[in-house]
């Protein structure tokens, strides 16, 4: 057989190329999700929840067991999964409409519960499926479908500091990171980090990305890169935010 | 079984630089990334029916275009380096 397409053995191969629009970030989150459970050797024992959005188009793309849940309900679900078999490793995936609006009470009772999972919550800044109306992250200023002069914080508020939240009302033990496709080995460590979290048995693992919507945007790659890599990190930041114990990464050497 | 994916491989000065039209939509993300910016666009058309990319010559098979393809289109090996003679 010839040169093969160098993706991570818990892809599954027949449904690609998969169902994202060109350009997608989920494409990049989901590698890193799929070499951090190649590294960890977990694909026999992972459940992978994902969300209404375009995060569902992802039924598919692992050969792990998938489910496939209301808005936000994916983390009362691995929850629920978590809690009769203890064995296996519960990953939630979510966007931020699923995540922040729609579902956040059920992100909010997970993270003070401090239950075993891994919430992983992709921030593309609006709601891409429905066609891009302005979510809570949306950036003030930014255009979307239904802020069409771009979004007023007089008057819709500013955006939704979520990693920064779970940190303040989780217990010790959490795991809390905002990483971003722009850098995937640090993403992936991230993603990585909050498997093993959730393996040793310490609590709540959130780690939020940074994403890209050219779709919705309306951007072409120069200036999705340049969204993501210069206008967001001005309001999310991004780094380690809670770590259980020990030191965040970067720290150690002074 | 699983499927497999055709590919088309170009050889430039430092690399074996290969792309599956078959997985590639043409969002470009590669060709921002690159260090060289040495992709341009191709002839050759893709899943979406966009066109493809392909490296010139300048190419040093960093793999950096390999990392950030949502599609996993890329594939970078690097050659072996010549020994010098004597």
């Amino acid at each position: 057989m010839s040169v093969q397409p160098a993706m991570p053995k818990s892809w599954r191969v027949d449904t690609k190329p998969h169902k994202f629009c060109p350009g997608c970030g989920h494409g990049l989150v989901l590698k890193a999700l799929g070499q951090a459970i190649d590294e960890l050797g977990i694909q026999d024992r992972a459940v992978f929840g994902c969300d209404i959005g375009c995060s569902l188009l992802a039924w598919d793309f692992f050969n792990v067991d998938t489910i496939q849940t209301h808005h936000g309900r994916t983390t009362p679900v691995i929850t629920g999964l978590k809690r009769a078999n203890p064995n296996l490793v519960g990953i939630a995936y979510m966007g931020d409409g699923g995540g922040y609006a729609i579902g956040s009470q059920h992100l909010v009772n997970a993270a003070s519960r401090n239950e075993r999972i891994t919430v992983i919550l992709v921030n593309n800044t609006q709601y891409g499926m429905t066609g891009g109306q302005m979510a809570p992250t949306t950036l003030p200023g930014q255009k979307t479908e239904t802020t069409p002069y771009g979004r007023d914080p007089e008057k819709t508020g500013y955006p939704t500091q979520g990693p920064e939240m779970v940190a303040a009302i989780t217990r010790e033990g959490a795991y809390v990171a905002r990483g971003t496709v722009a850098n995937l080995r640090q993403l992936k460590n991230y993603l990585k980090k909050a498997l093993e979290n959730q393996m040793a048995g310490n609590g709540f693992s959130f780690v939020e990305v940074l994403s890209t919507c050219p779709t919705n945007w309306r951007t072409n790659a120069e200036e999705t890169w340049k969204m993501v890599e210069q206008e967001l990190p001005r309001y999310f930041k991004v780094g380690e935010i809670k770590v259980p114990g020990g030191q965040k990464e970067g720290e150690a050497n002074g | 079984m699983t499927q497999s994916f055709k590919a088309r491989t170009i050889e430039t000065k430092k690399s074996y630089w290969t792309i599956f039209p078959g997985l590639c939509k043409g969002c470009g993300l590669c060709m921002q990334k690159c260090p060289k910016k040495c992709l341009s666009w191709s002839d050759v058309l893709g899943v979406y029916g966009t066109p493809t990319v392909e490296p010139s010559d300048e190419c040093i098979g960093c793999g950096i275009c390999q990392i950030f393809c949502p599609d996993c289109a890329i594939n970078v090996s690097k050659k072996k380096e010549e020994k010098k003679a004597g």
